[in-house]
């Protein structure tokens, strides 16, 4: 009885397969292979005469990850050129944070992107991954920030179409402060007075263990990160984290903290609440705090970071287009760039969109925005962050160092001196 | 034994059953043999094997009577072979290789990534370009050198120099470009554009004068700058002559002198990264503390939030309490908002300046705890913060499984003279543990890797002073030692991630394995009731 | 005599008292425990200055313009991810419950050879702590597209595809809990009667269970419901959103957090929840029955 049943089965199987494979060859299916297997360069094509019409434009399509800030304005932008050029634009909406990880996962597979848009301290990782392509500006490559397309520039090669710029700057309460401090020893000494007055609870307001807000403070004492080759390249041999500018720095943080002047705890979120309600004078941020501030209708002026024994300048980033080395369609992204998205038209729509400094000349010098040109000030002299890989063994270790002189638990030196130890240590296991 | 006399009645199937589990197992192999091939031609051998794997087994359980049990689960079993057990066995083949930033394509798809790399030879012709097409789609420029010579250029015919009105080259307009060549009409810049996925794949001329589109304004002679040598697997810079041969136990392409060429690809580096996580400075400072909070954590996790969600369970388990539904709608809130949310808030409630939580507490009793700089109190708000976030998972699977305990088991209690407490622990607690305990094994396993909370509360701190890797106070195993992967190295190391990984695992799983022992325990004692 | 016993109904009615008191004073300090962050998250909801560092529970400029935001942005379609979130979250948990009952009414009942290690392995497979996972499940859903388009990426049939995967896992540790405590004496009698086996579990014990199959259920939905790495790692386009996935996109910027909208999202995303545990509680409570066990 059981035979009789497999049998059955069998001849069931039989047929059945016989059947599938038959109709899956009568229709040829489509199985793209997004990664040919052979990759040997395309043989000259010597097919003089192609027989069949294809009166129909090529069915290529662009596809762009934008963050939920930038997808509305670049559908908006990507729509407008497919009704100029019938070429079909997606605008993805993919997480900021999310794009460069998924963009890893996805591009080789065949699955990604044509352009993404992200911060140029990606393109360290991204292009020791062989991820991106190079950018050909052409003649548009005059009309943005030379120190942009410096950002976008890894290995003397330029890897992205730059529209913004963002860097931090002082903030001071008119109300509380009448002049902008000058050195951060006045900022001391105001913020001393201030106190003492009891017009605010701390005078100059600073979140705890976060490196970037600390490191205008830190080039003001003459620290610094990374140091610079003659080409302005950054050399991770040369660590100045435990240099003597950067625990100058340490120690004047350690002495706020001694004083009273500045409290531990205080989160990013705090910082802000406390100046927007006057309960501090001042404080470093940057042009994503804008809204806030104007909303809570507290009244502030924008400075450029105080200096010390040096000139205090910030990290700069720079926000841009990059291309993927996986697309089908390079020199397509490439043109929607230069011809459709590098105009003054689009600029200003991704400026409207989210005002930060435009990297596109024809735009940043026409904002008229007081606020805006003032975050252009305080970056002039902005350093770009770092994009060589060795930047992300860094965060964590110099965090923890101004987190211990915050909260008290180790001495200024012995902190920063320790953090370098660690980040030199991770540098080195890394190779 | 209980099976045995199932297989006893195996005769009686019905007839109508037999067909109808043979014709189902029939459409799933057909099925399966429909794909197959495709896959087999598209050389995806992990899906060939998973499908042949799962078809196989399926047809094995359905048609031999011993695996009769496994035909209730399979089609569980297919699933979690599909989306669990590979994705774990890719984790444990990743971590011996060397996936990680620089190294994440295959050697294949670095050759593609190479030999993209075009450039301009030295004395290689540049010119600006005038595109041409026919109706039925094929394509040809209109060249002009720097020194104004113009060609006109067909994909596969050799580049030949013409002028405008010539042959069959139309007559040229004001800027001297001609308006058509053969039956090919001139684009204008908007209809170029829309045939640039066209344009930028074509070569225009035959070897060795080939050009390509470089941008809208120009064509070149461009070559391949790197050109891949099957016979001696190695990568030649036509540019300079320099060659760059395959390193397979580095996953490079490597010249004489020592330079590499980015991107490097995926390699099997053998037992290497379990060797430096072995030798990590990680090691050798604050694991053991680390390792100790890691289990405090996880075991503290389960027991309050047991506790908690317990007692709300036998609280709101009395129907003669009005309004318990609501209530308990009410409980299950912290589950049901996302906790990346929950958890700042919570951060923003115990901050020792504006947290309403500490202003509160040090209006009346003058003092509030130092969630964030004090070690212990910021292990204990951790801990208060999983709380609040994991006892409504205990107290809805506490409710359901308190309805499975007898009602007459109390009532014989209860004439015994048992009180309440005394019936919680005799009778309510090991007949509970026995469908809860192993939710409560997984829940400390969950805990024990339970990223999430430890990052979003505090980032691990406060950081511990003077330790050989950056370290805090409420750093668990898992944030410890990732921060290693992703802080160190070449930013992303999933291979050495991975390799720590299978570490934790076997920890994990050795925890788990003794705890589940123990469930034996407790299934007996359900059998005897 | 008499007077003794009307002194211990008093005390016993005193103790009943007492017993109520002290539940009114459980649930006001358990409800207040849960909902209080709950209320601030409530209250960044309302405020328009985008803070979560509230000190005060009515925000100064309360208004509603965060769910404004919320519910009128067309290219922010969030009405439309949140019914994908129920539409998946529902399919999801009803499948879940089938394949993992089916699997632990097979545990409990039948006693096979490898049963107990079957039984450790779904557990520690579902242990692993797999952060390749996501990798490993896009490239898998990558192909699979190639084949079958509707479980591949961007689908949510791929999506519930792979939630699926995790179907087997505690859940059939707490449904077979369950089930050992449905005395066998019912299956027997039944057996006797000459019910198979899909019988005995349908008729049966399908009924019994439904508290456990309404837990697993509801855990089930709240765990797919705000699931967000998978499902932003599969989805792509817009309308395929989940709810989940559209409110981390909100706030996973740094320094460009929504955190308003957010809350507002997560307030409204919560209520979903809510209901359902309301309807399932009608079952939790109502499955098991002293009659009904004794048969």
């Amino acid at each position: 009885m059981k035979q009789r049943h497999i049998w059955t089965l069998l001849v069931i199987l039989v047929v059945a397969s016989l059947l599938v494979t038959a109709c899956a060859k009568a229709t040829p299916t489509p199985t793209p292979t997004p990664v040919p297997p052979t990759p040997t360069p395309k043989p000259p094509t010597p097919t003089p005469v192609p027989p069949t019409p294809t009166p129909q434009p090529p069915a290529a399509k662009l596809v762009i990850w934008a963050d939920e800030n930038r997808a509305p304005i670049m559908e908006e932008i990507a729509k407008a050129f497919t009704e100029k050029y019938g070429v079909e634009v997606e605008v993805q909406q993919v997480g900021f944070g999310d794009i460069r990880d998924q963009f890893k996962v996805a591009a080789p597979a065949g699955e990604g992107p044509d352009i993404i848009i992200g911060a140029h301290d990606w393109l360290g990782e991204l292009v020791v991954n062989g991820l991106l392509a190079p950018v050909d500006l052409g003649a548009k490559k005059e009309k943005f920030l030379p120190s942009a397309l410096q950002a976008f520039t890894y290995n003397s090669q330029l890897y992205g179409m730059p529209y913004l710029t963002e860097n931090v700057a002082f903030f001071y309460n008119p109300d509380l402060v009448p002049e902008a401090p000058k050195t951060w020893t006045e900022v001391t000494k105001v913020a001393a007075e201030l106190e003492k007055a009891g017009k605010v609870k701390q005078g100059y307001v600073l979140h705890q263990g976060d490196p970037y807000h600390f490191y205008p403070i830190m080039t003001a004492f003459g620290g610094y990160v990374f140091g610079k080759d003659k080409d302005g390249n950054y050399n991770p041999q040369d660590l100045g984290i435990d240099s003597p500018g950067s625990i100058a720095a340490a120690k004047w943080l350690d002495m706020m903290v001694k004083e009273g002047h500045l409290k531990p705890d205080v989160d990013w979120d705090t910082a802000h609440t406390m100046f927007e309600q006057g309960d501090a004078a001042m404080i470093i941020t940057g042009p994503w705090a804008l809204k806030r501030i104007r909303e809570s209708g507290v009244h502030y002026k924008i400075a450029e970071i105080p200096d010390e024994t040096a000139d205090g300048h910030p990290f700069s980033g720079v926000h841009g287009f990059m291309i993927s080395a996986f697309s089908e369609n390079k020199l397509l992204a490439q043109t929607f760039l230069t011809e459709f998205v590098a105009t003054e038209e689009n600029m200003w729509k991704l400026f409207n969109a989210d005002p930060r400094p435009s990297a596109f000349l024809p735009v940043r010098e026409k904002i008229d925005d007081p606020d805006i040109a003032a975050f252009g000030l305080a970056g002039k002299n902005a350093d770009p962050m770092p994009a060589i890989p060795e930047m992300s063994k860094v965060w964590e270790a110099w965090g923890n160092a101004i987190t211990l002189i915050f909260q008290q638990q180790e001495d200024p030196e012995t902190a920063f001196k320790n953090a370098a130890e660690q980040i030199r240590q991770a540098i080195a296991g890394g190779q | 034994m209980r099976r045995r006399t199932q297989t006893q009645q195996g005769f009686t199937y019905s007839l109508s059953a037999i067909l109808f589990r043979l014709f189902g197992l029939a459409v799933i192999d057909a099925f399966a043999l429909w794909i197959l091939p495709q896959m087999i031609h598209d050389r995806v051998w992990y899906l060939v094997v998973l499908l042949v794997v799962i078809t196989l087994g399926i047809n094995i359980i359905f048609l031999k009577e011993e695996y009769y049990p496994l035909r209730w689960m399979s089609p569980g079993l297919a699933l979690m072979i599909l989306m669990v057990v590979y994705p774990l066995v890719f984790t444990v083949y990743t971590a011996f290789t060397n996936y990680s930033d620089g190294h994440i394509l295959t050697k294949q798809q670095v050759i593609q990534v190479l030999s993209q790399r075009l450039y301009l030879p030295e004395g290689g012709e540049s010119y600006r370009w005038t595109a041409y097409r026919s109706e039925d789609g094929r394509y040809a420029l209109w060249l002009v050198a720097p020194d104004g010579r113009t060609f006109v250029a067909f994909p596969g015919e050799p580049i030949q120099p013409a002028d405008p009105g010539q042959g069959d080259i139309g007559p040229a307009d004001e800027q001297g470009t001609p308006t058509h060549i053969r039956d090919l009409r001139r684009l204008d810049r908007i209809q170029v554009i829309r045939y640039l996925p066209d344009l930028e794949k074509l070569e225009f001329g035959t070897p060795p004068h080939v050009l390509k589109i470089r941008s809208l304004d120009e064509a070149a002679a461009l070559q391949p700058r790197y050109v891949y040598d099957p016979q001696q697997d190695a990568i030649v810079d036509q540019q300079t002559g320099k060659v760059y041969r395959a390193d397979d136990r580095r996953g490079s392409f490597v010249a004489e002198d020592g330079e590499a060429l980015t991107p490097g690809y995926q390699v099997f580096i053998g037992a290497a990264n379990f060797q430096r996580l072995f030798r990590s400075p990680a090691l050798r400072g604050p694991f053991l503390k680390v390792f100790l909070w890691t289990i405090l954590f996880a075991a503290g996790t389960v027991l309050t939030t047991f506790a908690l969600g317990l007692f709300l369970a036998l609280v709101y388990n009395d129907p003669s309490i009005r309004g318990r539904k609501v209530i308990r709608s009410f409980l299950i809130v912290p589950y049901t908002v996302p906790s990346f949310i929950s958890i700042l808030v919570w951060r923003g409630l115990m901050n020792p300046h504006i947290g309403v939580i500490n202003t509160t507490l040090e209006k009346f009793i003058g003092w509030a705890p130092p969630w964030f700089s004090s070690p212990t109190w910021a292990k204990i708000g951790v801990l208060l913060v999983n709380l609040w976030l994991g006892y409504p998972y205990m107290m809805l699977i506490s409710t359901g499984a308190l309805q499975a305990i007898p009602e007459d088991l109390y009532e014989a209690a209860e004439i015994d003279g048992a009180g309440m407490w005394q019936k919680f622990w005799t009778i309510t607690l090991p007949l509970l543990l026995v469908s809860v305990g192993p939710l409560l094994i997984s829940s400390f396993a969950f805990n024990f890797n339970n990223w999430n909370v430890i990052y979003l509360f505090n980032r691990g701190g406060p950081p511990m002073p003077g330790t050989p890797t950056p370290v805090g106070h409420t750093d668990i195993l898992v944030t410890y030692t990732y921060r290693l992967a992703f802080a160190s190295g070449g930013g992303g190391d999933y291979g050495y991630a991975s390799a720590i990984t299978i570490i934790i695992f076997l920890i994990v799983a050795t925890i788990t394995y003794f705890q589940f022992r123990y469930t034996r325990m407790w299934e007996e004692i359900s059998e005897n009731v | 005599m008499s007077r003794n016993l009307g002194g211990l109904l008093a005390s016993k009615r005193r103790q009943r008292h007492l017993i109520t008191l002290g539940r009114v004073i459980v649930s006001i300090l358990a409800i207040a425990y849960a909902v209080f962050p709950v209320l601030w998250i409530a209250s960044a909801s309302f405020d328009p200055r985008n803070s979560l560092a509230q000190q005060r529970l009515i925000p100064p400029n309360a208004s509603l313009e965060n769910y404004r935001a919320l519910l009128n942005n067309p290219l922010q379609p969030f009405p439309r991810w949140m019914l994908n979130s129920i539409k998946v979250s529902l399919i999801t948990s009803v499948l879940a419950v089938i394949i993992s009952a089916l699997a632990a009414y097979a545990f409990s009942r039948f006693h096979f050879r490898g049963r107990r290690s079957l039984l450790l392995t779904i557990l520690l497979v579902q242990v692993f702590p797999n952060f390749l996972a996501m990798v490993a499940i896009f490239l898998l859903l990558q192909q699979i597209k190639n084949y079958i388009p509707s479980l591949g990426l961007n689908t949510h049939g791929g999506l519930i595809l792979v939630y699926l995967g995790g179907a087997l896992g505690i859940n059939t540790w707490l449904m077979k809990g369950f089930f050992d405590a449905v005395p066998r004496d019912l299956d027997e009698s039944a057996r006797i009667d000459g019910a198979s086996d899909w019988q005995v579990f349908w008729r049966i014990i399908f009924p019994l269970v439904r508290p456990i199959l309404a837990v697993v259920g509801v855990l089930t939905f709240i765990g797919t419901y705000s699931e967000v790495l998978l499902a932003s790692v599969l989805l792509r386009s817009k309308e395929n959103f989940t709810l989940a996935v559209g409110l981390w996109q909100l706030i996973e910027g740094q320094y460009t957090q929504k955190w308003g909208i957010f809350a507002a999202g997560a307030l409204i995303g919560a209520i979903p929840i809510m209901i359902l545990y309301l309807i399932a509680q009608d079952w939790i409570i109502g499955g098991l029955t002293q009659g009904a066990v004794k048969g």
